[in-house]
C-alpha cells in the first residue's frame, strides 16, 4: 500500500502543481459566476421601453394591454405553485396570492405623440423624447394600423428586440377570437369558462396503503428528486470518464516517452504502478468535480437562502442523495465504471509514444464514449423503455444505466446480477489492460503494431 | 551464509526467432566491481532485465541475493536503466526523494539524502530547478544519484558512462569506486572497454547473445598470450606474410599511419622475432611497438574479427 501511496502521491501533486489544473479549477466557479451575474444583470439592467398604439379608439391598445395582464397572471400563479413546495410563513403565503408575484413590466404605453409615421419618426429614432410614467424617453416602438385594416404595423428602431410584437400578436389572435364569438352570440370570456370547465388530469404516485396513509398520493419534488439526483450521478460519472481520457493517456506517455518504467518496475510491482496511478487520476478529477460540486451547492444554499422559505426547495435532492437504496448502488457502479474506462484508457496510453499517436485513439475513444451518453440521455427520459432494460446489461453502459435505473425499484436480483457482471467485466479487463500495459512498458509494443502487442501480451514469460 | 547477489544460471531470452541472451550462466559475488562488456546488441541490457526481474527469461533463472527477483529484494538494489528516464517536471531533489521513497526510505531521510548528495555532485544549487531546465549531463548526474540514494547493497549500472563527457565520466569512475569503498557489490554494463580496465575486479564479455569470457583481468590479458604490433603500407598482408614463419596476425583497430596489425607470439619468440620475419617477408613497416595488453585485443581474440568490429562501431556511436 506504501508503494501505491507513493506513485498516487507523485502522480496527484504533478497533475495538481501545474497551472493547467487550477486554471481548470477556476474556471467552472468563474463561468457559472460570471454567467449567473450576467443574466440578474440583464434582466435587472433591462430597459423599461415606451410604446404607443395609433388609432382612433383603443381597442388595439386594450387588447395588448389585457395580454401583458394575463402574462402577469400567469407570472404569478408560477411563483404560487413554486411556493407551495416551500416552507413559508401563513403570511407569506397569505402576501404571495394576494400581491402580485410577477416581474416588472418592460414595456409601457405612453399616448401616441403624433399620428403618422412621418411625424412619429424623430420620436421612434431617438430624435426626440415622449412623457410617460418614468420621465422623457424615446418612443421604442408604435403600432399603426394599415390603410386596408388587415395589419397592424409595428414600427420601431430595434426590430430584435420581438417581446413587444410577440404579445401583440397574442393579443390581436385573442381579440379576433373574442370578436368571432360574440358575433356567434358567445360572451367574450366563452372560451375560458370552457376551459375552466374541462376535466383536470392530476399527477398521483401509486404507493403502498401504509405509506399512502402517511405520505399521501400526490406527486410532489420529493417524488422527482432522486430521478434528477440518479440522473445527476450518471451524467457526473460520464464526465469524470471524460476528463480523464487525457490525464490517463499523456500520463503514461510521458513515463513511456521519458524511458522511466524500468526504473519504476524495479521499485514498485506493475499492480501497484496501476493501482497508483489510476487512484490519482481519480482523486485530480474528484477534487475538481467536488470543488465544484461543493461550489454549486453553496451557491444554491445562498441562493436559496435569499428567497424566504427557499430551503425546502433544495431537501429533497439531500434526501434522495442520502438514500442508501441509490446512494450505494450508485457509489459502486460508479467505481466499478471508472476502473473499467480508466483502465482501458492507461493500458492504450502505454501503447503510444507520442502525444500524436494518442491523437489517434481519442476519436474512438468518444465515440465510445459518446454511446453512454446516448444511453443516459434515453434513460433519464424513459427508464422503463426495453432498449434500456437490454442495454443495461451490457457492461459498457452498466455504470450509467444502473445508476438511473435506481430511483425506479428495479428487482433486487437484477441490481445484484448486473453488478456481478460489471465488476467481473472490470477484473477482466484490468487483467487484460494490465497485460497490454506490461506489453507496452516493458517490451516496447507500440500502437503501431497490434500484431506485436498480442504476441507480447500473451507470451508465456510476458510476466 | 550470504547468497551472492545475483546467480543467472542458464537463462536465454528469445523474441520471435531472434535470440537475445543464449544459457547466460553468471555469478555476481558479493563486494566486487563487474563489469559486463560487449558491444551494442550483444544482450547485456536484456540480460540486466532479467537480472532485475523486469523480464522473465525463456528458460533458465535468476536468484538475487539467493531469491527470486521480487520488489523486497529490489529494494537493496540500485538500478540504472540504458535508457534514461525521469519525471521532467519534477526538481532534482524531489525526484531523488520520490525514488529513494520507492526504496522503502522514510521522508525526512530521503530529503536529506537527496540534500546530500546534489550538494556532493555539485547540483546544491539545481536542487529545486525543474528537470526539464536541466543539461542533459546533469539530469543524467540526478538520475545517477536517484539510483544511489537508498545506499544499495548491489548496483547495477547499465552503460553508466553512456552520454557523459569525460570529465563527467571521471567523477562518476570516483563514485563507483566510492560505492564499492562503502561495500556496494557493483555491476556495470559498458562497450567501452577503457572503463572495465581501470575499474573492475572480474569482466564478463558478451557477444551475440552468448558469454564468450567470465574472469579476471588477469586472466583476460593471461587469455590474450604476449604480442607485438606492426603498422605495414595500406594493401599488404601482414597475415599471408608471416604464416609461413609461424606467426599469427589479426588486424587490429588502430587508426593512424599505415594499416595496424596485431602479432600473437608463439612460445619461445619475441616481439623482435616477429618483426625480424615481417623485414624478411619485406613487409612495408611503418611503425612497430611491442604489445601492450588492452581488452579489446581480449575481445577481438575471443569472438574474431567480425564481432570485434561491432565493438568499434558501438565505440564510435558513443563517441559522435
Amino acid at each position: 500500500m506504501r508503494n501505491v501511496y507513493l506513485i498516487f502521491r507523485r502522480d496527484y501533486l504533478g497533475y495538481v502543481r501545474a497551472w493547467g489544473f487550477w486554471l481548470s479549477l477556476a474556471a467552472v466557479p468563474l463561468f457559472m459566476i460570471i454567467g449567473g451575474t450576467f443574466a440578474i444583470f440583464a434582466a435587472k439592467s433591462s430597459p423599461v421601453r415606451y410604446y404607443a398604439v395609433v388609432e382612433p379608439a383603443s381597442v388595439y391598445a386594450d387588447a395588448i394591454e389585457g395580454e401583458f395582464a394575463l402574462d402577469d397572471a400567469d407570472a404569478s400563479q408560477q411563483a404560487r405553485d413554486l411556493a407551495a413546495n416551500m416552507d413559508l410563513s401563513p403570511e407569506q403565503h397569505a402576501a404571495l396570492q394576494s400581491g402580485n408575484a410577477a416581474p416588472p413590466r418592460k414595456f409601457i404605453r405612453v399616448p401616441a405623440p403624433a399620428r403618422s409615421i412621418d411625424d412619429l419618426r424623430p420620436y421612434l429614432m431617438g430624435e426626440r423624447l415622449v412623457s410617460g410614467p418614468l420621465g422623457d424617453k424615446p418612443l421604442f416602438a408604435v403600432f399603426i394600423p394599415s390603410t386596408d385594416g388587415k395589419d397592424l404595423e409595428y414600427w420601431s428602431d430595434d426590430v430584435n428586440v420581438g417581446a413587444l410584437r410577440a404579445t401583440a400578436a397574442n393579443a390581436m389572435r385573442r381579440l379576433a377570437r373574442q370578436q368571432a364569438l360574440s358575433e356567434a352570440g358567445l360572451g367574450a370570456d366563452f372560451l375560458d369558462r370552457v376551459d375552466a370547465n374541462a376535466l383536470q388530469v392530476s399527477a398521483h404516485r401509486i404507493r403502498t396503503v401504509a405509506d399512502q396513509t402517511t405520505a399521501g398520493s400526490e406527486v410532489t419534488m420529493a417524488d422527482r428528486a432522486p430521478v434528477f439526483v440518479a440522473g445527476g450521478l450518471a451524467y457526473f460519472l460520464w464526465l469524470m470518464i471524460f476528463s480523464i481520457i487525457q490525464y490517463l493517456l499523456m500520463g503514461t506517455i510521458e513515463e513511456r516517452s521519458n524511458k522511466i518504467f524500468d526504473t519504476l518496475l524495479t521499485s514498485v510491482k506493475l499492480t501497484e504502478l496501476l493501482a497508483g496511478k489510476l487512484l490519482a487520476v481519480f482523486a485530480v478529477t474528484s477534487t475538481m468535480m467536488v470543488s465544484w460540486g461543493l461550489f454549486a451547492f453553496g451557491a444554491s444554499l445562498f441562493a436559496t437562502s435569499q428567497i424566504p422559505g427557499g430551503a425546502s426547495l433544495l431537501s429533497p435532492f439531500l434526501a434522495a442523495f442520502a438514500n442508501p437504496s441509490i446512494i450505494i448502488p450508485g457509489l459502486i457502479s460508479f467505481l466499478l465504471g471508472y476502473v473499467m474506462y480508466g483502465m482501458i484508457f492507461m493500458a492504450l496510453g502505454s501503447l503510444c509514444d507520442t502525444i500524436q499517436e494518442a491523437q489517434t485513439l481519442l476519436s474512438p475513444m468518444m465515440i465510445l464514449l459518446m454511446l453512454p451518453m446516448f444511453a443516459i440521455f434515453i434513460a433519464f427520459q424513459d427508464p422503463g423503455s426495453p432498449i434500456i432494460d437490454i442495454a443495461s446489461w451490457i457492461p459498457v453502459f452498466t455504470p450509467f444505466l444502473l445508476i438511473l435505473r435506481m430511483p425506479h425499484d428495479p428487482p433486487l436480483w437484477e441490481i445484484v446480477a448486473q453488478m456481478l457482471i460489471m465488476a467481473l467485466t472490470a477484473l477482466a479487463i484490468l487483467w487484460l489492460a494490465t497485460k497490454v500495459y506490461r506489453a507496452g512498458a516493458v517490451h516496447g509494443a507500440g500502437i503501431g503494431d497490434l500484431g506485436g502487442v498480442f504476441k507480447r501480451m500473451f507470451s508465456r514469460k510476458a510476466g | 551464509m550470504r547468497m551472492p547477489p545475483l546467480v543467472m544460471t542458464h537463462a536465454t531470452k528469445r523474441f520471435g526467432a531472434f535470440t537475445a541472451v543464449s544459457d547466460l550462466s553468471l555469478e555476481v559475488p558479493e563486494g566486487e566491481i563487474i563489469g559486463f562488456l560487449g558491444p551494442n546488441g550483444a544482450g547485456k541490457s536484456t540480460s540486466l532485465r532479467m537480472a532485475l526481474g523486469v523480464m522473465q527469461p525463456d528458460s533458465g533463472s535468476v536468484s538475487l541475493f539467493g531469491k527470486p527477483p521480487e520488489i523486497a529484494t529490489l529494494k537493496r538494489v540500485g538500478f540504472l536503466p540504458e535508457e534514461r528516464g525521469l519525471y521532467k517536471k519534477m526538481t532534482p531533489r524531489s525526484s531523488i526523494e520520490h525514488f529513494a521513497r520507492l526504496k522503502g526510505l522514510s521522508a525526512q531521510v530521503a530529503r536529506a539524502r537527496a540534500n546530500d548528495l546534489l550538494d556532493t555532485a555539485g547540483l546544491g544549487e539545481f536542487k529545486a530547478t525543474r528537470i526539464s531546465k536541466l543539461s542533459k549531463g546533469m539530469a543524467q548526474k540526478v538520475q545517477i544519484l536517484s539510483t544511489l540514494a537508498h545506499q544499495p547493497d548491489f548496483l547495477i549500472l547499465d552503460e553508466p558512462f553512456s552520454g557523459l563527457d569525460p570529465v563527467n565520466q571521471q567523477v562518476l569512475e570516483d563514485l563507483i569506486r566510492a560505492e564499492h569503498a562503502r561495500g556496494a557489490t557493483i555491476l556495470f554494463s559498458t562497450h567501452v572497454m577503457e572503463h572495465a580496465e581501470r575499474l573492475c575486479d572480474r569482466i564478463v564479455m558478451m557477444a551475440r547473445g552468448r558469454k564468450v569470457f567470465d574472469g579476471t583481468l588477469d586472466e583476460a590479458f593471461g587469455s590474450l598470450g604476449r604480442g607485438a604490433r606492426i603498422s605495414v603500407a595500406e594493401g599488404f598482408d601482414l597475415t599471408t606474410a608471416l604464416e609461413p614463419k609461424g606467426f599469427e596476425a589479426h588486424r587490429a583497430p588502430e587508426k593512424g599511419p599505415g594499416e595496424a596489425w596485431r602479432i600473437a607470439l608463439p612460445r619461445g619468440t619475441d616481439a623482435q622475432d616477429a618483426l625480424r620475419a615481417a623485414i624478411d617477408a619485406g613487409a612495408p613497416i611503418v611503425s612497430f611497438a611491442p604489445e601492450e595488453a588492452r581488452l579489446r585485443d581480449v575481445f577481438v581474440s575471443l569472438v574474431g574479427e567480425a564481432d570485434a568490429a561491432a565493438l568499434t562501431e558501438s565505440e564510435t556511436g558513443e563517441a559522435a
